[in-house]
């Protein structure tokens, strides 16, 4: 049922649409929103609370409440009343089990309350622990509001926008028009958003409907379009939010039919909507009371105005009955009615404001709390500074009547004044505690309709006044956002060797390091592994870091940063190298190459490269020595052929002569390869003779179709990451990470070599000295296993009875045929033969310790 | 000394048996696309030093006082290594790049202000360096994110759509 045609009305009546709620069909216009079609379909009651599951209606009309919440198209937790309707929608309501009118769960509203006191999840369903498991699912099933659908798939997209802008008004009332209007006359470039759907403007942008929902240090202001959120940098933010309409805490406040004055101007001006037959208003200000004349025009004869500043009544109650609203009892009189308008004032909606860093303060006289000392770069216009017309200041709750209901200070937590009370007589007296405890602000609305009126209750209550009190911290969000539109489009960097497509292409099955997709494996990590030691194998390392160290002080600049020495390497060879942080813990291993007299060229781990590459820099930035570092990571692309053939395989491609005198272990050459120049670092990770060729990137699928093109015949097959673990373990090299920790250095590591401790100085050098000092704690050494089972990584190694070491890495070796790993154990242990006891599926296996790698114990093959 | 050649993709040379391929990082993500253009075959070369001494008729983008970025045409990569001052090096193969049209699509994949730019900063989480004509944008980045920022890119330009 609509009224004749309102002047300013938003609906279109020749634009009818339908949609579903409930199981029947509604019929609104285009203009309306789902609330505003639904209630003048005659449907008053639009939700269930969320403690005591009592009927609740449409409060405020303008998306500041938590009442009208129902789930749109599967999306929970809409606001109905600001929604606009669309057609063939699918409406329900939500915290209900069964009907909005025949809801279960309400039994709570009845016979609940002795169980659901306030804070009652710190206290109740707790003992007898044994029986939570009951009591969580029960709670799961009854907590929280609204359902997500667990099969849901992506329904529509979320977008972020970083926009910038030099002035950015926030609420496009009267104010906030005025404010972009004269910005942009003086010619700044201006943005005004608005939550509700303000009209463009010629003058200025316009976003609507769009909500700040916060200010964020350096002027970020996060704009929620919907489908877009904007993350908007401006020099200068206008705050033009408005007021609040406050709500009046008497007996029976939430019952349906009791509303706040925009609601009904909303209903009748906006959707011409009949909002009740008889309305009483009670108001502390003239917009209250202002209401009737709409009231009258619509038809609903207003019974009794009752003007807070004059004549403000000590009692104020609302019966009714299946929780809609039938009477009004003002000092002694009932007065019967189905409407009931509330105006407690209007707060200012400084908490943008606060957020930006403006003090807030008490106006004792007016009743509100008004912001001051803005940030310079912030502003606030109109009601939203405290401007606004004069209004009593009601009292902090009324006097009740017999039958009339509770007095709720938050519908969105369902708080009662009893609540706060009780929360204070405990001695949560501050309103900072209170809240935490009663949670009371903490709902939907963000404390729009409880914020002012508990503190008020607070300060009555502890016999003293608002300013006392204070505020809470005001927080983003300033109003409910959608994780969806947070997480904006799910893409997640991702690193890839320019070799990555081939690895897919044979079917590799991918894994993360880090950012880098990886290949695992191809087919079957043992033969993968035995392959290389039989013939020749391939695996793309791109994913190491790379660097090139140039300049006079090059070598000074190296042998500061690593344990080890540099300064006396030929040209053209290479050198292992741990770089050990700077209390000598060991950070990360690699090669470094002398390319040239001043010319270095260093690899690092896969995942240590950033963080290597930034500890280079850094210190060069300290040192101020002559020295270059440049990144080559991934203008490099690398390969690692291995294997006893890999020789004859290089012979085919490379213009170098590739026997051992040509290219000796732990040479560096350049040369072609395939027609690509490359260099060519002859080392072992895997433990089998093997070249790593480094080259530029955009030959990665190139090169790499070459050495399996012309490796063929020699049984080339490429191999990934486990199978490169297995044979690395074999040759006890160790990974950093997986066979250390933070808490690792080179000489328990059994890496003596490494560390010159003669030199003068380097990173960490005088940790390593206090190792040596001190004596070791703890060893890194290998073990076999004498049953052949393989341990988990990370398994206790015992030793009568008690903890003597831990498994760093166990793998299975198919060239052995023996189950081996490395492990970190007591130096008593740290000897050739020594045996072990390591924890294996609830009982123990017996170990011994191995000090020389399992593999080509005196690097034979390596050197062949 | 190395020259590094190893560094640059246009010093591979064809010879009887082998004739090397140059792949683009982008080319898998943007193919069949028209909307934006692959810039990763571009001569990029990094010149770190006395950037005022830089005296070529090349694209000089200037990264930071002592650090520049030169853009070429590919085979003019050669000529440019021999002639840049300071500490050369061909970052041709390292950066990948791209070329789209649009506003609003920047505003999608980047924080950095538009109207300041040649500048650094992260275009869809990734460092980049993003030059302007016009309504034309060039980004580039390192080519192993290439594959990730052109899905992200073509994403972007759908939801604009
Ligand atoms: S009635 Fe919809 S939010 Fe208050």
């Amino acid at each position: 049922m609509r009224l004749p045609e309102q002047l300013n009305e938003r609906i279109d009546r020749s634009r009818p649409v339908r949609f579903f709620f409930a199981g029947r069909v509604v019929e609104g216009f285009e203009g309306d929103t789902i609330g505003s079609a639904l209630f003048a379909s005659g449907q008053r009651v639009f939700s269930r609370s969320f403690k005591y599951h009592r009927r609740r209606g449409l409060l405020c009309c303008s998306g500041g409440c938590p009442n009208c919440m129902m789930r749109v198209d599967g999306v929970p937790n809409v606001r109905v009343c600001t929604e606009p309707v669309r057609e063939g929608a699918h409406v329900h309501a939500q915290n209900v089990l069964g009907s909005l009118e025949h809801d279960l769960l309400a039994a709570v509203d009845h016979f609940g309350g002795p169980f659901t006191p306030v804070g009652f999840y710190y206290r109740t369903m707790i003992r007898p622990r044994s029986l939570w498991p009951l009591y969580e699912r029960f709670l799961r099933n009854v907590a929280g509001l609204g359902r997500l659908d667990k099969h849901a798939g992506r329904t529509r997209r979320f977008d972020t926008e970083h926009r910038r802008t030099e002035v950015l008004v926030i609420g496009g009332g009267r104010s906030g028009r005025e404010a972009a209007r004269s910005a942009a006359a003086a010619g700044r470039q201006v943005v005004l958003v608005d939550e509700r759907g303000a009209p463009a403007d010629g003058a200025f942008e316009v976003l609507a409907p769009a909500r700040a929902i916060g200010i964020y240090e350096g002027g970020l202001v996060p704009v929620d379009a919907g489908n877009v959120l904007y993350r908007f940098r401006a020099e200068r933010i206008v705050v033009a939010t408005g007021a609040l309409e406050q709500p009046l805490l008497f007996p029976g406040n939430d019952l349906v039919g009791v509303h706040l004055p925009g609601a009904v101007r909303r209903l009748v001006d906006e959707w011409s909507i009949k909002p009740g037959e008889r309305a009483v208003i009670v108001s502390a200000d003239e917009r209250g009371l202002a209401v009737a004349d709409k009231l009258e025009r619509a038809g609903t004869s207003v019974v009794e105005r009752i003007d807070l500043r004059s004549a403000p009544p000590r009692q104020l109650a609302a019966r009714g009955s299946r929780g809609r609203l039938r009477s009004v009892v003002v000092d002694g009189r009932e007065i019967e009615c189905d409407l009931l308008v509330m105006s407690g004032g209007r707060q200012p909606a400084y908490s943008l404001l606060a957020q930006a860093g403006a003090r807030v303060e008490y106006d004792a006289e007016r009743g509100i709390f008004v912001p001051s000392d803005l940030p310079s770069n912030v502003e606030a216009v109109g009601s939203a500074a405290g401007e606004q017309e004069p209004a009593a200041v009601p009292a902090a709750t009324f006097e009740g009547a017999e039958g009339a209901g509770r007095c709720f200070v938050c519908v969105c937590e369902d708080v009662t004044e009893k609540d706060v009370k009780r929360a204070i007589a405990e001695g949560f007296d501050s309103i900072e505690l209170g809240k935490r405890y009663t949670t009371v602000t903490m709902g939907p609305c963000q404390g729009r309709l409880c914020h002012v009126p508990s503190i008020r209750l607070f300060a009555r209550e502890n016999e003293t006044d608002e300013k006392a009190i204070g505020t809470t911290t005001a927080r983003p969000p300033w109003a409910p956002v959608s994780l969806g539109l947070l997480a904006g489009r799910g893409h997640e960097p991702t690193k890839r060797t320019s070799i990555h497509h081939r690895h897919e292409e044979a079917g590799a099955t991918m894994m993360w390091t880090g950012f880098w997709r990886r290949a695992h494996s191809y087919e079957h990590a043992a033969n993968e592994a035995l392959n290389v030691h039989r013939g020749v194998g391939v695996i793309d390392v791109s994913t190491l870091g790379k660097l090139l160290v140039q300049g006079p002080d090059a070598a000074r600049f190296l042998e500061l940063l690593y344990p080890n020495r540099f300064g006396d390497m030929k040209v053209g060879r290479i050198r292992y190298g741990v770089l050990g942080t700077d209390a000598g813990r060991i950070m990360d291993d690699g090669t470094i190459a002398r390319l040239g007299e001043d010319q270095y060229y260093v690899t690092t781990t896969s995942t240590g490269a950033d963080t290597v590459i930034e500890w280079f820099e850094w210190w060069n930035a300290v040192w101020g020595l002559d020295v270059e570092t440049v990144n080559l990571t991934g203008a490099l692309a690398a390969v690692n052929v291995a294997g006893p053939r890999s020789r004859e395989l290089l012979g085919r491609l490379a213009q170098i002569d590739t026997s051992n005198e040509g290219i000796s272990y732990l040479d560096a050459k350049e040369t072609y390869v395939a027609g690509v120049p490359c260099l060519i670092l002859r080392i072992g990770f895997v433990g089998e003779l093997g070249y790593e060729l480094h080259f530029a990137s955009p030959y990665g699928e190139y090169l790499w179709d070459a050495l399996l093109e012309y490796g063929a015949d020699l049984g080339i097959r490429p191999f990934g990451l486990e199978p490169q673990r297995i044979l690395r373990l074999e040759k006890m090299h160790i990974l950093v990470g997986q066979d250390t920790d933070s808490e690792s250095n080179v000489l328990e590591a059994g890496m003596p070599w490494i560390a010159k401790l003669d030199k003068e100085d380097f990173v960490g050098k005088w940790a390593l000295e206090h190792v040596q000092e001190r004596g070791f704690r703890e060893q890194l050494v290998g073990f076999e296993m004498t049953d052949g089972v393989v341990p988990a990584e990370g398994g206790q190694i015992v030793l009568g009875g008690r903890p003597a070491g831990r498994v760093t890495s166990s793998r299975l070796s198919p060239q052995l045929g023996r189950a081996i790993g490395m492990a970190w154990v007591r130096p008593e242990l740290a000897h050739e033969g020594a045996e072990i006891d390591i924890k294996v599926n609830g009982g123990f296996a017996r170990a011994c310790v191995r000090l020389k790698p399992f593999f080509d114990p005196e690097g034979e093959r390596l050197r062949s | 000394m190395s020259e590094l050649h190893f560094l640059s993709p246009d010093r591979a040379r064809s010879e009887d048996l082998f004739a090397p391929r140059f792949a683009s990082p982008l080319a898998r993500v943007l193919a069949g696309t028209t909307s934006v253009l692959d810039l990763s075959q571009l001569g990029k070369i990094e010149v770190r030093g006395d950037v005022d001494a830089i005296d070529v008729e090349a694209e000089v983008v200037r990264i930071t006082p002592r650090r520049a970025l030169v853009l070429c045409p590919y085979e003019q990569c050669a000529e440019l290594r021999a002639r840049l001052p300071g500490l050369v090096i061909d970052m041709t193969g390292a950066l990948a790049g791209l070329e789209l049209e649009g506003e609003q699509a920047m505003r999608r994949l980047t924080d950095l202000d538009l109207e300041g730019l040649p500048a650094a900063g992260k275009v869809a989480e990734v460092p980049a360096l993003v030059l302007r004509d016009g309504s034309r944008f060039r980004i580039f980045f390192p080519q192993e994110f290439a594959h990730y920022v052109g899905e992200v890119v073509l994403d972007v330009l759908e939801g604009i759509e």
